[in-house]
């Protein structure tokens, strides 16, 4: 009887069942699905160069879709597929080894540097890590000259700049990453003993390596795939800087009918094939992952017989071997170190050329002029300004850590204040600093890479605090109270996953000259009001839809994990829903939250496509300036404006990895996390 | 008068070269330096027009010559064509002289220009923009440039009226030149064994030779126009049988040579990347120094002014509609037409600003420029230059080059 009561008490208290996901059902509503449903009837239109806005809806015909299928455009699809597959594959070929030698073959403290070692070029600006591969391919580059020398290739030097090659290169390099993360989360949580097990029943290592680890790593593959394929299919930055001609993708030919050719019919015409073409690969790719165990397991007697044989084969050997597989063994051991040594060199080469070219004392980074020099670098520490940046950050920071190290033994502080003195003193000293000089301003004034480092992460900040906000309180609604809402919703959660960014992109550049018709978000966006001014309003709403989603589905599945129970205990102990929330299921979520947000400030810091097109004057980021930068020649002080951003970005994360060691976390974790897996 | 103009040549370079040294110009003595010329100049005005090479004949003066500084405040924001201007001018030195804060984005046509100006509906923040002439009267109708208020301009005296009322804005009311330029394209003689000299040859050797290894302009009036040209077909043509005939021949036949559509290759000819790529001519004078800088010698590369035909394009400041500091966007614009700024840019880019009295100025304040054939033309190559003019046809010409760019990728 009190029982029932008490669930009808509690049913009652339940507000309506999506209500904690309305804020994200407005934002998607107002900036995905009304955007996205002008560029599908912008598709039905015609160019109409005299309008403001060059497209005429007066009569509405399928003609730029079946420019589409010309011949000509529908190469280009094809290729970029192409390059997009063979890049995926590539990705989890050189990839899967070196996951698999962090989980299971190095001891915990190496499986943190190795993931450090993936996660750190991530971090660098994408943009001037493509550039960075001109420098190795330039046809008259050292490492050309150097190989024309030995003779191994002849004289017109490396061939690959301005191909369909250097592309595929750089976009293995710029996805590898995205890659590795969640194959190692994946591999790292299957449990040994299911290995061991494998192994005591006689399945040699191959058929424990496709039979068991495989089959347990699957979704962590399909995480990879989902986290690099995508992105691919939509990349046009890789394209544009090394591509040429004959390694053009949709990505950069769909930007250039919106802007260049002014022909947004049949840009929104095959923004939308694209998102259908991303579609079906996914669909016929999940077809093949679900279609080939069940053919496989047609072969299997044919498989029992063989195994048996080798089986027996390998019993009558095993005494006499024991030794020798042991040293195989070892051997594959230190086959997969190496192969993980030769990846993790391959990361680190563009980030080591840019730091090396910051140097160049010519006027192009690309271009080495064969002497260094410090003047671009020099630029930073101009007059007594830098000093006193550089000695109130020393400063504060100092405090921070002495006051730590005071702190550390008494009892009277708690825990979660003193892991944050160290970190709140660096974000003191950032305020101050910010404050008072205008340090950041004079960094390259001339190019306003100051002014770019500080937009972007304006904007990154922005974006994350939103997407956190809006991904959190829709992932717990998701998960905790299902209904009719959750297909729509979750549909549309993916529909934002897969559509490229550059649809986003020309989708919201187009919509924000007619949000003034919304209501309450227009009055808030024309009028300019609060912090919605400036230009970097739109980057934060352009960067939190990608981000948001993610956020979104970490937190629901962090959350379907743990049942309702100690929610309706904390109800049923008389407290409040609010207080409920706040004191069960906020800490619940916690981690997830911190995850999804690190990974959305991360791909917001970086993002190029969407910003560029709706940046103004005051929000050009850094990724936006320097694409500008790359139209014309790119000057050697980008490098030091990355090396500047890079460290920013690298002093933020360890003070993070620091924050969640200190919470006790192993490394396998801190990457769990940082993959928000 | 005769030796009146020698004494005062004698006199007044002296003064120049000294106060307007690099060194003294970067210090910050813009402004001082600039009065003293004033009135340096002034002596000498009579005897420097007769001398003057340009062909202006109006015995316009250097005394008429304007210096004045605009002083303003805040920050000022140029949208404009990538490295357009010397960054010494941008940063320390316009914080310095015109007490404002610049800041500069690229675009990479007049067509991205257009879209972000008309995509912010007024407020896209920018301040200066920098169109080229034939997009001007689209940007008037489509209330995306302010008219200038000349009053703030009055170095505007300074431009050669050969530069001024275009076509595209006759009485200067919107839009006033920065700079102009030409096409024409620069190949690699050690790689090339034919010596070039005509549109048709640059065809020819991308076909042949330098198949595969070439690349054009990314921008459909210069692309078509390349076959216009070498065909002897003025590049305004709207005659549907020239248009399908170019787009047959560079769609069908053309289009698989080419390495990149690249409109600005100097970097990348240094590189080694193209063995022969059509490029502005600034750029292409650019990428001298860059060849040099890789360890190239820049003795082995051509640079060949388009013929018979070529183009004469020239971009123009205007004020952005919704320029929220347009006061300071003027003083920019009066700034840069100041001689000896417009020079200092000259030397940056390589582009001629236009300024009245070019050589004199050139041999006053830039005397140790070189290659001066890539910034300046003699007038019977430049009656050979054509100016674009928008017609209907210029949807065509994307077209040809869309189709171009997806047909040079299979």
């Amino acid at each position: 009887m009190t029982v029932s009561v008490a669930a009808k008490l509690r049913n009652k208290s339940r507000a309506p069942k999506f209500l904690l996901a309305v804020p994200a059902i407005i934002w998607y509503l107002v900036f995905f699905a009304l955007p996205i449903a002008f560029i599908v009837l912008y598709s039905f239109g015609a160019k109409d160069t005299t309008k403001l806005l060059p497209v005429d809806l007066s009569k509405l015909s399928t003609n730029s879709y079946s420019a589409v299928f010309d011949e000509t455009f529908f190469k280009t699809f094809r290729a970029t597929l192409r390059i997009s597959i063979v890049a995926t594959i590539m990705c989890v070929v050189i990839g899967l080894p070196v996951a698999y030698f962090a989980a299971f073959k190095v001891a915990e403290k190496w499986k943190a540097i190795i993931l450090a070692a993936v996660v750190v070029p991530s971090f660098t600006s994408f943009l001037i890590r493509t550039v960075a591969w001109r420098i190795p391919l330039a046809p008259n580059g050292t490492l050309s000259k150097w190989l024309i020398d030995l003779g191994f290739i002849g004289s017109d030097g490396i061939q690959v700049l301005e191909t369909a090659t250097a592309v595929q290169i750089a976009i293995v390099y710029n996805y590898l990453g995205f890659m590795i993360l969640p194959l190692f989360v994946a591999l790292d949580r299957i449990d040994v003993r299911m290995r061991e097990a494998s192994k005591d029943l006689g399945a040699g290592r191959l058929a424990t390596f496709f039979g068991v680890t495989m089959p347990l790593a699957g979704p962590g593959i399909i995480a990879g795939v989902l986290l690099t394929f995508i992105p691919m299919c939509g990349d046009y930055v890789t394209a544009t800087v090394l591509g040429g001609a004959k390694g053009n993708m949709i990505g950069a030919m769909i930007a250039s009918q919106f802007s260049g050719a002014q022909n947004w019919p049949l840009g929104s015409a095959m923004a939308i094939l694209m998102i259908g073409a991303v579609l079906l690969t996914l669909i016929v790719g999940a077809a093949i992952f679900w279609v080939f165990p069940r053919v496989a397991i047609l072969a299997s007697p044919l498989v029992q017989l063989v195994r048996r044989k080798m089986h027996e084969r390998e019993e009558n050997k095993f005494r006499s071997e024991k030794i020798q597989t042991r040293v195989k063994r070892e051997l594959l051991s230190k086959l997969l170190g190496v192969w993980t040594v030769l990846v993790l060199v391959f990361l680190f080469v563009p980030i080591l050329l840019v730091i090396l070219h910051s140097f160049n004392a010519g006027s192009s980074f690309t271009i080495w002029s064969g002497r260094t020099s410090v003047k671009w670098w020099g630029e930073l520490f101009d007059g007594a300004e830098m000093l006193g940046v550089l000695i109130r950050f020393a400063v504060l920071i100092g405090i921070g850590i002495l006051a730590q190290s005071y702190f550390k033994n008494k009892s009277y502080v708690a825990r979660s204040v003193k892991v944050w003195i160290t970190t709140g003193a660096f974000a003191v000293a950032l305020i101050v600093n910010g404050l008072i000089t205008n340090w950041y301003r004079t960094i390259f004034d001339f190019a306003g890479i100051g002014d770019a480092i500080r937009n972007s992460f304006i904007a990154a900040f922005g974006a994350t605090v939103i997407a956190v906000i809006i991904g959190g309180m829709s992932g717990v609604a998701l998960a905790r109270r299902p209904g009719g809402w959750t297909k729509f919703f979750m549909a549309t959660v993916f529909l934002i996953l897969v559509t490229p960014e550059i649809m986003d992109a020309i989708a919201l550049v187009t919509w924000f000259p007619r949000i003034k018709d919304v209501p309450l978000i227009g009055v808030i966006f024309s009028s300019g009001w609060g912090p919605f001014n400036g230009g970097i309003n739109k980057l934060w709403v352009g960067q939190s839809l990608y981000a948001s989603a993610v956020v979104t589905l970490i937190v629901r599945a962090r959350l379907s994990g743990l049942d309702e129970s100690l929610e309706e205990a904390a109800g049923d102990l008389g407290a409040p829903p609010a207080r409920a929330f706040r004191q069960i299921t906020l800490p619940l979520i916690a981690s997830a939250m911190v995850a999804g947000g690190l990974l959305s400030f991360a791909l917001c810091l970086d993002n190029a496509v969407i910003s560029t097109l709706l940046s103004e004057a005051g929000s050009t980021t850094f990724p936006v300036a320097l694409l500008g930068a790359t139209r014309s020649t790119i000057k050697p002080f980008w490098g030091v404006g990355a090396v500047l951003l890079f460290v920013v970005t690298l002093g933020a994360l360890w003070f993070l990895a620091v924050i969640l060691r200190r919470g006790g976390d192993s490394a396998s974790k801190i990457a769990a996390t940082f993959t928000g897996s | 008068m005769s030796n009146e103009k020698k004494q005062l040549k004698m006199l007044a370079p002296e003064g120049f070269r000294e106060k307007l040294s690099r060194r003294a110009f970067l210090q910050g003595g813009t402004a001082l330096a600039g009065f003293a010329l004033v009135a340096a100049a002034c002596g000498s005005s009579d005897g420097d027009s007769a001398d003057s090479g340009e062909a202006t004949g109006e015995g316009l003066a250097t005394g008429d010559w304007s210096r004045v500084i605009n002083q303003s405040s805040g920050t000022l924001a140029m949208y404009t064509w990538g490295d357009y201007n010397d960054p010494e001018l941008v940063g320390a030195l316009a914080a310095s002289t015109l007490n404002v804060t610049m800041k500069v984005d690229y675009y990479a046509s007049n067509e991205d220009l257009i879209t972000k100006l008309a995509t912010s509906g007024g407020a896209s923040g920018f301040d200066i923009v920098v169109p080229t002439g034939p997009y001007i009267p689209q940007m008037i109708e489509k209330g995306l440039i302010q008219k200038l208020d000349k009053s703030l301009i009055p170095n505007m005296v300074n431009v050669d009226p050969n530069y001024l009322a275009q076509a595209w804005d006759p009485t200067n009311d919107y839009s006033v030149c920065k700079n102009w330029g030409t096409t024409g394209y620069f190949y690699d003689s050690t790689k090339i064994s034919k010596e070039l000299t005509t549109w048709q040859d640059f065809i020819d050797t991308c076909m042949g030779e330098a198949s595969g290894n070439c690349a054009v302009i990314d921008a459909a009036p210069n692309y078509a126009g390349m076959w216009f040209w070498a065909n002897g077909i003025n590049w305004n043509t709207e005659k549907p049988e020239d248009l399908d005939a170019c787009e047959k021949f560079l769609v069908e036949e053309f289009a698989q040579h080419i390495k990149a559509f690249d409109s600005y290759p100097s970097t990348k000819l240094a590189e080694g990347a193209y063995s022969i790529a059509m490029a502005w001519n600034g750029d292409a004078r650019q990428a001298y120094t860059r060849i040099e800088e890789a360890g190239g010698n820049p003795e082995d590369w051509k640079w060949v002014l388009g013929a018979p035909n070529t183009e004469l394009w020239m971009d123009n400041y205007c004020v952005a509609a919704g320029a929220p500091n347009a006061e300071a966007a003027h003083a920019w614009i009066n700034w840069d037409l100041i001689p000896e700024v417009s020079i200092k840019d000259l030397q940056y880019h390589g582009y001629h600003t236009g300024m009245k009295n070019m050589s004199t100025l050139i041999t006053e304040v830039a005397p140790d420029l070189v290659k001066g054939d890539m910034i300046f033309f003699g007038d019977d190559q430049v009656a050979t230059m054509q100016t674009q003019v928008i017609t209907p046809a210029l949807d065509r010409l994307i077209d040809i080059l869309n189709k171009s760019k997806a047909k040079a990728g299979g």
